[in-house]
């Protein structure tokens, strides 16, 4: 089985580079014949993903692993935490800063859509910092026809 | 509906390179909070928005858009151009208000 794991850092309110993940991401994954609807899925995950470290992290690191029958992307930040995931895991509710809003994010969205987009996903959080890991299984009708 | 069908309506102007614009516009999506977008837009959608920031760049391009509408008059800086032009995504500008726009092009139809 092969394996690839690629590292990424994120800086805090790097509003400007936020996505740049998710775009690599993007053209790694259809370079290898993926669907478009499968690398929609995982593009947008790692989006909103890398959005929330950016907009509400002091910045933090991305690993994306490729295997052959997954790709799991995990998100670690060094603060301050997330007060309470059960707030965070639900729609609408956000913590966003005024800068954030400006830029059009804060919908408090992010984290309910990466739930449902992604076939695994596990969040721990303390005032030292956030992991966040999600994984999207590969099978055949993931690759385009 | 392509691009083109909506810059031949004198509302419209585009406000970029000329490409992609015969691409089929699989539906209008208007939002200006981008996780919105995210979740509920469609590849191949067209988004209308007031937002002018290069991150609506970003997921467009992320979600393979047809194209940009920003309504209201929003003014939209070089960078988001240059941009846009970068990734081949038509910008187009109107005065109209969003559900003007929606109005209008839901005239056109399919």
């Amino acid at each position: 089985m092969e394996s690839t794991i690629t590292t990424y850092n994120i800086e805090r309110n790097d509003i400007g580079n936020a996505g740049t993940v998710a775009s690599l991401t993007k053209r790694a994954l259809k370079r290898q014949g993926l669907s478009r609807e499968f690398v929609k899925t995982v593009t947008i995950g790692v989006y909103e993903a890398e959005i929330n470290v950016v907009i509400h992290s002091y910045g933090g690191e991305v690993t994306v692993e490729k295997a052959d029958d997954y790709i799991e992307i995990i998100f670690k930040d060094v603060g301050p935490g997330i007060e309470s995931i059960e707030n965070a895991m639900t729609e609408g509710w956000s913590t966003a800063s005024k800068y954030a809003i400006e830029n059009g994010f804060g919908a408090g969205m992010g984290l309910p859509n990466i739930k449902a987009v992604s076939d695994e996903m596990d969040l721990h959080s303390s005032k030292e910092g956030t992991t966040l890991r999600i994984r999207f299984y590969i099978t055949e009708d993931c690759y385009e026809r | 509906m392509n691009v083109k069908s909506i810059i031949n309506n004198h509302h419209f102007t585009l406000i970029n390179n000329e490409t992609n614009l015969d691409n089929k516009i699989n539906k209008l999506f208007a939002s200006d909070l981008m996780s919105h977008v995210m979740g509920f837009a469609e590849t191949e959608d067209c988004l209308v928005t007031v937002l002018n920031n290069i991150n609506v760049l970003g997921v467009a391009s992320l979600l393979d858009f047809t194209g940009v509408i920003f309504s209201h008059g929003v003014k939209v800086n070089d960078s988001i151009i240059q941009k846009a032009n970068e990734l081949d995504i038509p910008l187009i500008q109107t005065k109209l208000t969003t559900v003007e726009v929606i109005n209008e092009l839901h005239k056109l139809g399919e």
